[in-house]
């Protein structure tokens, strides 16, 4: 018997006995190697500042530690619960990507550029991260109510302007990355609930004057516009912005089929690559493990997006399929963007990698959401 | 549902495209172009910090040090880094160094070294001043502003022997582009001038390095070891420091006293504004001392010339940059003669048996141009053999085999120039291959020149003239003091010619002799019964009176050393100069220890200017106690 919904379940379609192992298990072994792959990141620095070289991972195990309780507390509710709840969750989280920017509340990062967390128990919370999954449920929720199949015109105006809300509060953070994943979890289940071309051609076509304007009214910082361009123009952009995006490269190409071993990169041990231990984890895949290494992490990817998107198949509710869809579109584009701005095909923009980049915020949004997949799959059956 | 599993797999499909995407970049990154990246890893994280390497000594022949090594606090300006700061820390350097600013502005324009290359503006600073420089970086930015312990050159003589020494300095642009690969820096010494530069790969050592792995703010993390450097080897000079000091002092001296003398065809005194020395062991080829004046100080070079040392050095008309003994080719006059007459005696032009009648003109058999060929003195001097010819230096006897050559040459009985074949095989018109940079050569012309160059020549053809002046070591025929000394150690040791060499051997820092110099000889093929006649002949030209030296060496001991000596005295063709003044001289007469040369520029007679410096020099190697001086009179040739 399910404890929570108070249904009955015919045996054979107990939650418990769906579990998708799988699912579960990429996940454990991207956590586990996320570890290593920090500790080879963080330890020299910490060690050269005098500081224990394994404060970061401890610190980044007790936040998957409490991920996988969050998952698995997740899991054991009935996802349809949150179609319930979506309006608060939503409603919830765009007060705090408010408050989070009010003087005081919020906090800035060190080079006072960015205001996009409270400080809360020494760690930081960033509400962004968590609105993915908020956005996520709330645009599922009103796909799964429409009345007809398709979305039509009045619908998607309804279900863009739930998405542009918490986009626009993101975006003049300013955080560019979690915006662009924003858009791409919107984009990714509209095309799922059978949005019409004509439509998500608009679409296209009214972003693109949009973000022209924002550039125009300078509400792009200098700094986005600079590291956005170092892909396509390295000549005329900012020393830093090449400077990261060159020293990416060398620690990816320098490992070579089989890597350098763990610890054994010169990029990494030396500090070379900047915000090494969070956006630009993947360099110590590419500098130490090499290209089998790399090819070994984006099969993991390669494993959880394709569970992902079984769940979706799999959901006989609408619902569940939207969410799961959601999330794989999420996922996706985290895992593109990110190892694409590392290997120089994708402008670099601040977007971590799940399971994988420091960071206690996107650590417990990635496992809430894996919780969500799981609780879709283990309840699929209606 | 069929429709969204269909739009689920459109999801699908772009995902796989994503995998697609990155795969293909990483194996690009990875596989096709890794090696590219991984020397940018080990470039920007490996440093490598060179150890220079002690460069070798110069020592005499008795092993004294003459150019040594010591350590110098050297201020460098990193000119690529000044920008707005030039002025202020020019100032502030000039107050601390005490160097004008002009000078130092001065010192940072030349254009001899690149841009990002540190200039030395200052040697031996006070370890007080550098000090003050460290501890101020405010005034003095450290990455515009160094002071660095470098070992320098040091020379305890000061100017001794400084054209023959050379000099070392910064790497010059143009010799870093093409040095670049044999381990030279952009801060490396390297020599520039004389034996610094002829013996450079030896003197140098090999340049040690440090590696270290530095992380991205260029920390040293840990050093990855080291490749010791090989020092320099030494160089033992054939030279003896003490002649060489003799040689220095004399040569100004007797310079300096020929220039209160009046020479009567000018209507002035003489010049002497410039001479050169050379003593060499015969034997050996071996150089016991060479001078050059005016010299200058090689010091002035590790520190940065200064304008006027810069005018003086290349831009007054004496010279003083110059080496005389090796780079001035000038007319040897009658020095010359010993070896027309050797080459008579071998193409049977002349005899040691006969008698030659010494005329006061001669005229060419068979020339209507009218040409008169002046003797020396203007009276006949009557029958003399090739032995008295020499003595009293008869020019008639000498242009009439001069004729003879032109004569039987046109006849083509001995193939092509016999005379000039001769001479040339003493060495002249060619270098000696001295152990030196930029040797002259100078010429001697004969028909096949003419041939080649008749623009050069009256009437487009050699003239029996040029045979004719070339007998009496005019006009046709050029030699450093070198060369000169060269050929005299021929006559001095039997009949070799041998390559003329200041250093001995080079010897390893443990002491282990790596490479030996001397021994360079072969024989000129004349019987030792002629160069012993010639050398009979040019002693009486000191010790018998009329000889051309004979008031030169008046009250010489020749009893107890007999010098065997040739005066010399040239006119030189282009400009308004005095007479080149030449003697060459053998000690002892009958087994010759040393030739030596002195040529002085513009002085006179042979007599008057070159043979007192050449007996003073003598004197003082043997330690004859002279009371009393060279009597110089009106001068003969």
């Amino acid at each position: 018997m399910d404890m929570v919904a108070g249904r009955v379940w015919a045996d054979e379609r107990r939650p418990t006995r769906h579990v998708d192992g799988a699912l579960l298990g990429v996940t454990v072994v991207l956590v586990v190697a996320g570890l290593f792959l920090l500790y080879s990141a963080t330890s020299e620095t910490l060690r050269a500042d005098g500081l224990d070289p394994f404060s970061r991972v401890q610190r980044q195990a007790v936040t998957a530690v409490l991920g996988m309780v969050l998952m698995l507390l997740v899991a054991s509710f009935d996802y349809r619960f949150l179609k319930v709840y979506a309006g608060f969750i939503y409603a919830g989280l765009l007060t705090a990507l408010v408050l989070v920017r009010i003087p005081g509340l919020g906090s800035t990062d060190a080079t006072g550029t960015a205001q996009r967390w409270f400080e809360i128990a020494g760690f930081q919370v960033t509400p962004s991260e968590f609105m993915k999954l908020g956005l996520i449920v709330m645009l599922a929720t009103l796909l799964s109510e429409l009345r007809v199949s398709i979305p039509s015109g009045q619908d998607l105006v309804r279900l863009i302007g739930v998405a542009v809300v918490p986009i626009a509060l993101v975006f003049l953070q300013p955080d560019l990355g979690t915006a662009i994943t924003l858009v791409a979890i919107t984009v990714g289940m509209l095309v799922v609930a059978g949005t019409r071309p004509l439509h998500l051609g608009v679409l296209a076509v009214t972003s693109v004057v949009l973000i022209l304007l924002a550039f125009q009214v300078g509400a792009i910082k200098e700094y986005q516009v600079d590291r956005l361009t170092t892909l396509f123009d390295p000549e005329n952009s900012s020393e830093s912005a090449r400077y990261n995006l060159e020293q990416s490269l060398i620690a990816v190409g320098s490992g070579g089929l089989f890597g350098r071993g763990f610890l054994g990169g010169s990029q990494t041990s030396l500090d070379y690559v900047p915000e090494q231990h969070t956006d630009f984890i993947f360099t110590v895949v590419g500098e130490e493990f090499g290209f089998l290494g790399a090819i070994f992490v984006l099969g993991l990817y390669a494993l959880l997006l394709w569970r992902a998107i079984r769940i979706a198949f799999l959901s006989k509710d609408p619902f569940g399929t939207y969410v799961a869809a959601g999330i794989a579109s999420m996922f996706a584009i985290q895992m593109f963007v990110n190892v694409g701005m590392v290997v120089g095909i994708m402008p670099i923009t601040g977007i971590p990698l799940p399971f994988l980049s420091y960071g206690g915020s996107s650590m417990l949004a990635t496992f809430l959401a894996v919780g969500v997949l799981e609780t879709v799959h283990m309840r699929r059956f209606k | 549902m069929e429709k969204v599993s269909s739009r689920l797999r459109l999801l699908a499909l772009l995902v796989a495209m994503m995998f697609v995407a990155l795969s293909t970049r990483l194996w690009f990154l990875q596989v096709l172009a890794t090696e590219r990246f991984q020397e940018f890893a080990q470039d920007q994280s490996i440093r490598f910090v060179p150890i220079d390497a002690l460069r070798g000594r110069i020592l005499d022949a008795d092993g004294d040090v003459i150019v040594g090594n010591r350590m110098s606090l050297q201020v460098r300006v990193n000119r690529a880094e000044m920008g707005d700061d030039t002025e202020a820390v020019l100032q502030h350097l000039s107050e601390v160094l005490d160097i004008k600013v002009e000078r130092l502005v001065a010192i940072l324009r030349t254009n001899r070294y690149f841009q990002r290359q540190p200039v030395p503006v200052a040697e031996f600073v006070s370890e007080q001043t550098a000090f003050f420089i460290r501890e101020h970086p405010e005034l003095f930015p450290p990455d515009i502003v160094q002071v660095e312990p470098t070992s320098v050159r040091d020379y305890p003589y000061v100017r001794l022997a400084a054209h023959s020494l050379g000099y070392v300095g910064l790497i010059e642009e143009d010799q870093y582009r093409k040095l670049e690969g044999d381990g030279y820096g952009l801060n490396a010494s390297i020599g520039r001038a004389g034996l610094e530069v002829v013996y450079e790969r030896s003197l140098r050592g090999e340049e040690g390095t440090e590696r270290f792995v530095v992380n991205a703010d260029g920390e040293v993390i840990r050093p990855l070891g080291e490749t010791p450097p090989t020092d320099g080897h030494d160089i033992v000079l054939a030279m003896d420091l003490e002649i060489q000091q003799i040689v220095e002092e004399e040569l100004v001296d007797g310079l300096e006293r020929s220039r209160s003398i009046f020479d009567d065809d000018t209507r002035r005194n003489l010049a002497a504004n410039g001479g050169a020395v050379v003593v060499m062991n015969p034997n050996t080829g071996g150089i016991v001392a060479m001078a050059s004046w005016p010299d200058y100080d090689p010091r002035w070079y590790a520190q940065g010339l200064t304008q006027e040392q810069r005018r003086y050095l290349f831009r007054s008309p004496t010279k003083p940059s110059s080496n005389r003994a090796t780079q001035f080719t000038l007319s040897p006059g009658s020095a010359f003669k010993p070896f027309v007459a050797l080459s008579a005696l071998r193409r049977g032009v002349a005899s040691l048996s006969r008698s030659y009648y010494c005329p006061a003109e001669y005229y060419a058999p068979g020339d209507e141009s009218g040409a008169v060929f002046h003797n020396a003195v203007p009276f006949s001097q009557g029958y003399l053999s090739i032995s008295s010819a020499l003595k009293v230096s008869c020019d008639t006897i000498f242009y009439e085999w001069g004729w003879q050559f032109y004569n039987r040459w046109t006849s083509d009985q001995f193939g092509a120039e016999p005379f000039q074949k001769d001479l040339r095989g003493f060495g002249f018109s060619r270098q000696t291959r001295v152990d030196l940079p930029s040797e002259s050569q100078g010429v001697l012309y004969g028909a096949a020149d003419a041939a080649d160059n008749p623009d050069l020549f009256f009437a487009g053809q050699w003239q029996p003239g040029g045979d004719i002046l070339i007998s009496i070591g005019s006009s046709y025929v050029t030699a450093t003091p070198l060369q000169l000394a060269t050929a005299y150690s021929a006559i001095a040791n039997g009949g070799k010619l041998c390559r003329p060499h200041l250093a001995d051997r080079i010897v390893s820092p443990d002491g282990e002799v790596v490479k030996d110099i001397r021994g360079h000889c072969r024989s000129l093929g004349y019987p030792k019964r002629w160069i012993q006649s010639i050398r009979a002949a040019l002693t009486r030209v000191t010790s018998e009176e009329g000889g051309t030296a004979y008031y030169a060496f008046a009250g010489f001991p020749h009893s107890q050393i007999a010098v065997a000596g040739k005066t010399g005295t040239a006119a030189r063709p282009e400009g308004d100069f005095q007479d080149t003044s030449w003697f060459a001289a053998m000690v002892p007469a009958n087994n010759p220890q040393y030739v030596v040369i002195v040529m002085a520029e513009q002085g006179g007679f042979g007599s008057q200017t070159a043979a007192p410096i050449v007996r003073r020099i003598i004197e003082r190697i043997y330690g004859i106690d002279s009371t009393s001086r060279p009597i110089v009179t009106g001068g003969t040739d």
